[in-house]
């Protein structure tokens, strides 16, 4: 009988007690943010999406290597010797025209492996994470300054260049032929 | 025609069309619901008569209790314990002669009646004091005996159920 | 003057006055609902320190419209083994079963719908129809959960209605009226009068019997609770379980009918304990109308008193569910039929002593 009207007086009890604390709860603050408005400050070395700061690339291609994903695509051009592709920010002269610099961000796994190995450091993450997108050829990121006209006239330029070398070099001995061919086949590809 | 008889023949329709209903219907469930219409077509009967205690009651006792009971019996028989529940005709010729012998009575009953109106129902009143007052003075014997029974029932049903 | 006899003297016709009478509580239910799902996001929202919708019109408001239309929109489906016809008739059943309630509530001194006899009497009567709605439904849509959530949910509401019973029949001792607009016109707008504190019962009885009083009120209070089908008794409709009880394969306005039959049925209850304990329409502070000498307004300021004692109830309801969990079977029977069952007898005992001495 008495464990009957301890229960009675415990369960009253307990409702009040947790009505008093749900009670509380109503005049404190929302802890939740209004995300599009309000947006939570990011960590300090965050990683999102990458951004390659196009002036400082030099088409090494060593991030293109790293990635564990290979998500990133890069082509190159070598540049004449009558070309400027301009330096990088620490001053070192540029040697190719990169004409291709893409990158799947739908791929990228964030693990920053790309960044680490970039000499001029111009592959990084940055904090932007709203990036969805309706259709998924639009994660592919393309990077190259370059417009098509300009890498046309890069590429057509470097065949000439390979061609004028490879006649310079069978001009004098026109015996070897077939190797100075088969070397201007491969400069060109 | 006032709203009154309006209101007389539309409970009758639904008591006949329903109770047809719950006799011809093969689908247990279908009667079990049917019949809910039929106790709520008395019902209004009962309420038009000017016994709104009773109309209440039957709607109490009928659909709240013995429907919810007999839509749980043929739930849990027929859907979860997954039991047939035969539906069909059988016993034709025992059956017509009950039912003759029935209809008649009824029939004659009906018609040695002589049917008047009774006064009240042209103003009616609340019938809740009179019969509490009835049930508790003149049948006090009765109802206390009715308890009783209800209560050995209840005792037994419990007794059943344990086994 | 009730609207009813001012309908009868525009229209000249019974029948025109009475439908409109019968329809004034869809006017009020309607935005109740839609009001009732915006103050549940709210307040579960800050109970548990969110801030809940707050897109659509300034803080939100306009989110349950936004649900409404929704649900208007959406495809009607009917699961290809459900029984169509049962199927499609256990909303509109349910609905009925807690539209019919309405009909003896009054909502303030001038409206009533059927100013019956024995209102308490047919409150209990009618909600054997949402008994039968909910198992229409359960069976119905031929799906194991529903069943289970259609069963589950009557034999809630078929135990919970015997204390709720024993609750308003100790009323009956005290009060000697089962007519609610009676009942609310008796307790005054002196808060004192009021069936919590005893009623308007003289003498020392008064007193004796204030404590009762209060049991009472706490029993139906949480009987009145488990008819609705609210947490912490919650189980016909346990997500956890029974994905969503016995409206789980509907979709659609035969949703939205359930939903508003739901939140109909809290407004209903809350409506009736404080019509039987808290004075109904009544003010607990004297009339401004009466004050200023201003008839009209009494009717008014009587429907507010009864719609924020009922706002005020169903909050308590909402507030009860983001505090509790929910019980479990055995849990909700001993509940019912071990504590609140004898407890109500015990004080029906008590009550009925009091009240013949």
């Amino acid at each position: 009988m008495t464990t009957y009207f301890k229960n009675i007086y415990s369960a009253l009890y307990t409702v009040l007690v947790g009505m008093k604390i749900t009670f509380k709860h109503l005049f404190i603050p929302a802890v939740t943010i209004q995300y599009p408005e309000v947006k939570l400050p990011m960590a300090e070395r965050v990683r999102n999406r990458l951004y390659v700061n196009m002036d400082d690339c030099i088409g090494c291609d060593q991030c293109a290597r790293a990635c564990p994903v290979s998500c990133i695509t890069i082509e190159t051009v070598k540049s004449l010797p009558t070309d400027d592709p301009g330096k990088t920010s620490t001053g070192k002269k540029k040697a190719l025209w990169v004409t291709r610099f893409d990158i799947d961000i739908a791929k990228c796994c964030f693990c920053q492996l790309c960044v680490f190995p970039c000499p001029t450091e111009c592959i990084y993450m940055t904090d932007a994470y709203e990036f969805a997108e309706y259709n998924r050829d639009n994660l592919v990121y393309n990077f190259a300054t370059l417009t098509p006209v300009e890498i046309e006239e890069k590429k057509v330029n470097f065949a000439k260049m390979e061609a004028e070398k490879a006649a310079a070099k069978a001009a004098p001995k026109p015996a070897t032929l077939p190797a100075s061919e088969k070397h201007s086949e491969g400069g060109a590809a | 025609m006032t709203y009154y008889t309006f209101a007389f023949y539309a409970f009758a329709a639904i008591i006949l069309l329903s109770a047809y209903a719950v006799v011809t219907s093969k689908n247990v469930i279908y009667s079990a619901f049917s019949l809910m219409l039929t106790f709520f077509g008395v019902a209004g009967f009962y309420a038009l008569l000017g016994a709104d205690f009773i109309a209440i009651v039957q709607l109490i006792v009928y659909v709240g209790g013995i429907l919810t009971l007999m839509l749980f019996g043929v739930m849990l028989t027929n859907k979860i314990t997954e039991t047939e529940i035969k539906t069909g005709v059988f016993q034709v010729l025992p059956a017509s002669i009950i039912i003759g012998m029935f209809s008649g009575v009824l029939i004659a009953s009906i018609s040695n009646n002589r049917w008047t109106v009774a006064e009240k129902l042209n103003n009616p009143q609340n019938s809740l004091v009179g019969i509490g007052s009835i049930l508790m003075n003149e049948y006090i014997l009765i109802f206390e005996l009715l308890g009783v029974l209800l209560l050995i029932a209840l005792i037994g049903a419990a007794s059943i159920a344990r086994k | 003057m009730m609207i009813y006899d001012f309908f009868i003297s525009i229209f000249h016709n019974e029948l025109i006055a009475a439908f409109l009478n019968s329809i004034i509580p869809v006017a009020f239910i309607v935005p109740f609902a839609l009001f009732a799902v915006y103050l549940e996001r709210k307040v579960s929202a800050h109970m548990q320190d969110r801030l809940g919708p707050m897109r659509v019109g300034a803080h939100g408001w306009l989110q349950s419209f936004a649900d409404i239309l929704k649900l208007l929109q959406k495809e009607d489906i009917v699961a290809a083994k459900a029984d169509k016809k049962l199927f499609n008739i256990a909303p509109v059943l349910t609905f009925v079963g807690c539209y019919a309630v309405f009909a003896v509530i009054p909502f303030s001194s001038a409206y009533i719908g059927a100013n019956l006899d024995l209102g308490l009497l047919y409150i209990v009567a009618v909600s054997g129809f949402v008994v039968a709605g909910i198992l229409m439904a359960g069976w119905g849509s031929n799906n194991k959960y529903s069943l289970f959530g259609a069963v589950r949910s009557a034999a809630q509401i078929v135990s919970y209605e015997i204390p709720t019973t024993l609750v308003i029949i100790t009323i009956i001792i005290v009060t000697k009226s089962l007519n609610l607009y009676d009942l609310s016109v008796n307790q005054t707008s002196n808060m004192f009068n009021w069936m919590i504190f005893g009623g308007y019962v003289e003498g020392w009885h008064k007193i004796a019997l204030i404590p009762f009083m209060f049991i009472g009120f706490i029993i139906i209070y949480i009987s009145t609770l488990a008819e609705v089908n609210r947490t912490p008794f919650d189980i016909p409709e346990a997500e956890s379980e029974l994905v969503a009880g016995y409206h789980t394969e509907y979709s659609g306005m035969k949703f939205a009918m359930f939903f508003l039959a739901e939140y109909a049925n809290m407004f209903a209850v809350s409506a009736i304990v404080s019509a039987i304990f808290l004075g109904g329409f009544q003010s607990p502070f004297g009339y401004l109308g009466s004050t200023l000498n201003l008839p009209w307004l009494i009717p008014i300021e009587q429907f507010f008193w009864f719609a924020s004692k009922g706002i005020f109830f169903v909050f308590v309801q909402m507030w009860l569910r983001w505090t509790l969990p929910r019980l479990r079977v055995d849990q909700l029977m001993a509940m019912c039929w071990k504590y609140l069952i004898p407890i109500a007898v015990v004080n029906l005992l008590i009550v009925a002593l009091i009240m013949v001495l």
